[in-house]
């Protein structure tokens, strides 16, 4: 006969079996928003700080990638997101490669970064790589100096891209308006000024 | 002859064409024929795109792999950046059908489709391929050997991290691109941490400056330390952040380091025998002609 795990105190077993931290500012639902952009199980972090001792922002500054962990786990979502570090990753996986639980920390913080944005909280220089994509196709457009080196080399002065095709602008257009991220990239940031 | 869809990006065209250039002429000489991908656009930028939505990002990137699909070749490119992006999303999308159900419900709009019929490579790891060019075949290449220099690689980080979703293996101590610089008769040194991030993706760089370059700097003082004559990388973007970060660090830090900075197909060029001007080194920020003079 299967034994079942019991401690022979109903409330207890009731308790025990809530695997939710309770507080005034979690949101349960931000754990399972956070796994499901980020393609990744954040709520198997057992804390144990790979990810901070893998991160190259981590000695410079106050971002610590196992407080984000914490945060996504215990639905921590106003204190994550408004959090300006949240900015400061570099994005250079060495924590997710380290991770001995097989989770991806830097897609949790990209997934943080997209709820983020969800409530405008973008830095601006994110936005103004969306509009120079809007208007060229280039996150890093061409310019005059690079224009004459380009023709000096034996290539064209427009690269083969949206640059030298700028009839393709008009798909990316599209599909940056199906989201409507260019006014909300221009909205934003008019704001700020 | 392989023949592959030729994925520029940003910032080698607009910035380094001298990059584009090499990238052309070396591979044509191992075998490998670059060709135009017309209408493409920036990857999107994995960090600033990826981060206020990645639904766009996976339609933005699913973009460009069409353009090759229509094309029927596989893309090749020579950026960590675009690596992630292209890579990434054609990877991503062919082993999840709900997110490519919604990726071309959006490229419907255009008249596009994602098949999912082509693969992603940077043409460093074309190179490595011994099917494809191998580093024997780089060897017999070279004209000028880069004879007496001691040159660091800087892999970056996303061409092989991360790990699982990539087919590169080690990501501590990696060696490959070790052997390709020793193949043009260089020689390649190690330094300390030398998988560490350059401190531009992300956002980062343009988010806060300072705090990117701290980062380079850390790997500047280890680059330091092994008397390096050059630093190689197979990323225009870390070539910029370690090129213009060291004018920018020298601005803001107060330290100087001169360290020349090209791109593995710039220093493969120089190698075959392309002069300076073909590669338009000129346009870097650090000053090359220390390490040209090594070896001309």
């Amino acid at each position: 006969m299967a034994m079942e795990k019991n401690y022979g105190n109903p409330s207890l077993e009731a308790k025990l079996k809530d695997r939710y931290y309770y507080s005034d500012d979690t949101n349960r639902d931000f754990t399972k928003e956070v796994e499901k952009i980020g393609r990744t199980i954040a709520h198997m972090c057992y804390q144990c700080g790979t990810c901070t001792g893998s991160c190259p922002s981590a000695p410079r500054s106050s971002y610590r990638i196992r407080l984000f962990m914490r945060r996504a786990v215990l639905g921590l979502e106003d204190e994550a997101l408004t959090d300006p570090d949240l900015w400061l990753c570099t994005t250079c996986y060495s924590c997710t490669d380290r991770c001995p639980r097989d989770i991806a920390p830097t897609d949790v913080i990209m997934a943080m970064r997209n709820l983020a944005a969800r409530r405008d909280i973008v830095p601006r220089n994110f936005l103004k790589t969306v509009q120079a994509i809007y208007t060229t196709g280039h996150g890093v457009p061409n310019n005059d100096v690079n224009r004459a080196a380009r023709v000096k080399l034996g290539l064209e002065a427009e690269p083969p891209t949206t640059h030298g095709f700028p009839e393709y602008i008009e798909g990316i257009k599209a599909i940056i308006d199906h989201y409507g991220l260019k006014d909300r990239a221009d909205k934003i940031l008019s704001e700020g000024e | 002859m392989h023949e592959y869809a030729f994925f520029l990006g940003c910032i080698a065209p607009n910035r380094y064409p001298g990059c584009e250039a090499a990238s052309i002429k070396t591979s044509e000489k191992v075998g490998i024929k670059l060709l135009p991908l017309e209408g493409a656009s920036c990857c999107p930028a994995p960090g600033a795109f990826g981060s206020i939505d990645l639904n766009i990002w996976y339609a933005m990137a699913a973009r460009n792999v069409v353009l090759a699909e229509q094309m029927d070749r596989d893309i090749a490119l020579i950026c960590n950046g675009c690596y992630k992006s292209i890579y990434e999303v054609n990877h991503i999308l062919k082993h999840n059908d709900e997110l490519r159900d919604g990726v071309n419900e959006v490229l419907k709009e255009i008249d596009m489709e994602y098949k999912g019929s082509i693969d992603v490579w940077h043409l460093a790891e074309l190179y490595y391929d011994p099917k494809i060019c191998g580093v024997d075949k780089i060897r017999e290449s070279v004209t000028r050997p880069l004879s007496d220099t001691k040159i660091a690689v800087h892999y970056g980080c996303h061409l092989m991290k991360p790990r699982k979703e990539r087919h590169f293996g080690d990501t501590d101590h990696p060696m490959w691109i070790e052997e390709l610089v020793a193949a043009l008769g260089a020689e390649p040194v190690q330094y300390r941490n030398k998988m560490q991030c350059c401190g531009a993706g992300g956002g980062v760089r343009g988010f806060d400056l300072e705090h990117s370059l701290d980062i380079t700097n850390e790997k500047m003082i280890n680059l330091q330390e092994v008397g390096a004559d050059a630093l190689t990388e197979v990323c225009p973007f870390c070539q910029l952040q370690y090129d213009r970060g060291q004018i920018e660090i020298e601005e803001k830090f107060g330290i100087k380091y001169g360290l020349p900075v090209l791109h593995y197909n710039e220093l493969l060029g120089l190698a075959q025998g392309m002069s300076p001007d073909e590669l338009a080194l000129d346009l870097h920020a650090v000053d090359v002609t220390p390490f040209l003079e090594k070896i001309l």
